[in-house]
């Protein structure tokens, strides 16, 4: 199959300052040499925490940023060089209520972006109000963006992502902040989309979105990639993983610290859910380790012990170090 | 060319109804010359210059005009950038530059409806009727002085495309251009070291010919020479926009000025 998306040892450092008086130039790695290819039709995903260097690989690859070395090609044009070739053929969606004319209906947005998209004027007399229905906004069109709801804005968005009728779409986070019928909707949106045969790219946190969307997902740590697979695939890597879950209340970092020092421990991570916080540790033996973990705790308030089957979003854990 | 031409109207128009959509926009606008020729008149009212109600006209025009270009040009790409909109219409396969040129546009024409809000306030508010000695040459110095106050606004917005910090200047431009270019008292009161910067400053020679126009021309070669200085610094203002925006395409990707995130 047609490689559409190649990226090998991409690098991107930022120039930033520390300090107010004295400041100091520090450089900061985004992306540390990453390396991978996309498929034509494939949905593919970069998934992890905040700051890994998922919108800085999106970025690069839309044309938006330069990257610091290494090779990033999209349909075989250097996002950094042959810009002018690539920008008519792909488009891309940020997540968020940003990127859009407030001020302006969203029936006008559309109107801009194709003139900049230098869409003809026959097709855009079909193509708008083909994408106002694909999205579901053909009634509130002419209403100004700035009384939509977020849902709505972010259909907008992907409206004005077709406007040129892209080969290739970039999508990052765009579900973030949604409701959880509006994500939904999003999401057979970007079905929809791979099935018109379009190369899809995506970011996102939320593990099952991926499980959900992707053929294949990158799980990307600190600049580097730390996986990547099929969901499947890498739902394996949970095999003879379990996982010990602890309901508590106030432990501290030493008490923490202390657990993952026991032997057998894969990996801790800690959820703070209202005033409780919620310890989870994957092991292979949870029965064996829960009387170990609750003689460390002995002094602490354990209000709940649960046992589970790990998941791909303990994977995803695992591999970033808990920092979700 | 029919592309090129949409996307220049089509960013002009979208100019205008996102700046007159703005409250603080509109005051820049309506209510801000009508202050203007207000304190003018009061100060030129005891100056015993005859004719002083041009001066009046002329001068709160040309401080609307200034302040809509600058305010807007400079503040509208800050606030692009805010909206996340600058990165979206620098990624288009539209021409960067073009887009900005149709901005500009739509300010220029925002702007020159302030400054026939001065002369609609001066006529009405003063009773007085105004001439124009030179009627055709002072819409063809008006012209020239609007292309050049364009020229100026398209290289200050390679600066605030570039930099992050640019707002700050915006306001520190708007004041100083009043007083360094004579827009209401001569340049030759103002000490000699600042003569350089008011004679690099189109607006010092739009001053001087649409003045001339209005109240008569004493020395045509001067008069012309005097355009002919102001087409110049238009067209090397041009120049240097040009230069500019062929390099911020790639400067804003390296150095990742383009968003706030």
């Amino acid at each position: 199959m047609e490689t559409i998306i190649q990226v090998e040892n991409l690098m991107r450092v930022y120039d930033s300052t520390i300090g107010i008086i004295k400041r100091k130039k520090i450089k900061v790695n985004a992306l540390n040499g990453i390396s991978f290819e996309v498929k034509r039709g494939e949905i593919f995903g970069l998934l992890g925490p905040n700051g890994a260097g998922k919108t800085t690989t999106i970025k690069i690859l839309t044309t938006l940023l330069a990257p610091t070395s290494g090779n990033a090609k999209v349909l075989g044009y250097k996002a950094f060089g042959d810009e002018k070739k690539l920008r008519p053929r792909i488009n891309f969606i940020f997540g968020g209520e940003r990127s859009l004319y407030w001020r302006l209906s969203g029936r006008d947005n559309l109107l801009y972006f194709a003139d900049l998209y230098k869409v003809d004027k026959e097709t855009r007399k079909k193509r708008i109000p083909e994408l106002l229905q694909l999205v579901g906004l053909t009634d509130r069109a002419d209403e100004k963006v700035e009384s939509y709801s977020k849902g709505m804005k972010q259909r907008l968005q992907i409206a004005r992502g077709l406007i040129n009728d892209p080969e290739v779409i970039f999508l990052d986070e765009p579900t973030i902040g949604l409701d959880p019928v509006g994500a939904r909707d999003l999401r057979k949106m970007i079905t929809m989309l791979s099935d018109l045969g379009k190369t899809i790219m995506l970011t996102t946190h939320y593990m099952y979105e991926a499980d959900e969307l992707c053929d294949r997902i990158a799980i990307i740590d600190n600049g580097n990639i730390v996986a990547l697979d099929t969901p499947q695939n890498l739902k394996k890597l949970a095999k003879g993983l379990a996982v010990l879950e602890l309901k508590i209340l106030g432990i501290d970092k030493m008490k923490v610290d202390e657990i993952k020092a026991v032997p057998g421990i894969a990996t801790v991570t800690i959820k703070q859910e209202d005033q409780v916080q919620i310890l989870q540790i994957q092991c292979e033996d949870p029965s064996f380790m829960t009387q170990k973990v609750m003689d460390i705790l002995s002094e602490n308030e354990v209000i709940g012990v649960n046992i589970r089957e790990a998941t791909l979003e303990d994977i995803y854990l695992k591999l970033v170090g808990g920092k979700l | 060319m029919i592309e090129i031409l949409r996307v220049i109207y089509s960013s002009s128009l979208l100019q205008m109804r996102q700046s007159f959509a703005r409250a603080t926009f509109r005051f820049v606008i309506v209510i801000q010359p009508i202050i203007f020729a207000f304190m003018t008149y009061m100060m030129y009212r005891g100056s015993g210059r005859e004719n002083y109600l041009a001066y009046v006209v002329l001068g709160t025009g040309i401080l609307s005009l200034w302040s809509a270009i600058t305010f807007s040009s400079a503040g509208d790409i800050e606030r692009e950038r805010f909206m996340g909109t600058l990165e979206i219409i620098t990624a288009t396969p539209s021409n960067f530059q073009l887009i900005i040129f149709g901005k500009v546009i739509g300010n220029t024409i925002l702007g020159l409806m302030s400054m026939v809000i001065t002369f609609v306030f001066v006529a009405i508010a003063y009773q007085v009727q105004l001439t124009i000695e030179h009627p055709v040459i002072f819409i063809s110095s008006l012209l020239v002085s609007l292309l050049s106050f364009m020229g100026i606004s398209m290289l200050m917005a390679t600066f605030f495309t570039l930099s992050r910090n640019a707002r700050a200047l915006m306001n520190v431009l708007e004041y100083p251009v009043f007083i360094l270019c004579g827009v209401l008292f001569p340049i030759d009161i103002l000490p000699l070291w600042t003569r350089p910067l008011s004679y690099i400053l189109s607006p010092t020679w739009a001053v001087k010919i649409l003045r001339e126009s209005v109240l008569g021309i004493e020395n045509t070669n001067l008069f012309m020479i005097n355009v002919l200085i102001l087409l110049a610094i238009t067209g090397i203002y041009f120049i240097i926009a040009s230069i500019s925006f062929r390099k911020i395409d790639k400067q804003t990707r390296i150095k990742a000025t383009l968003g706030v995130h």
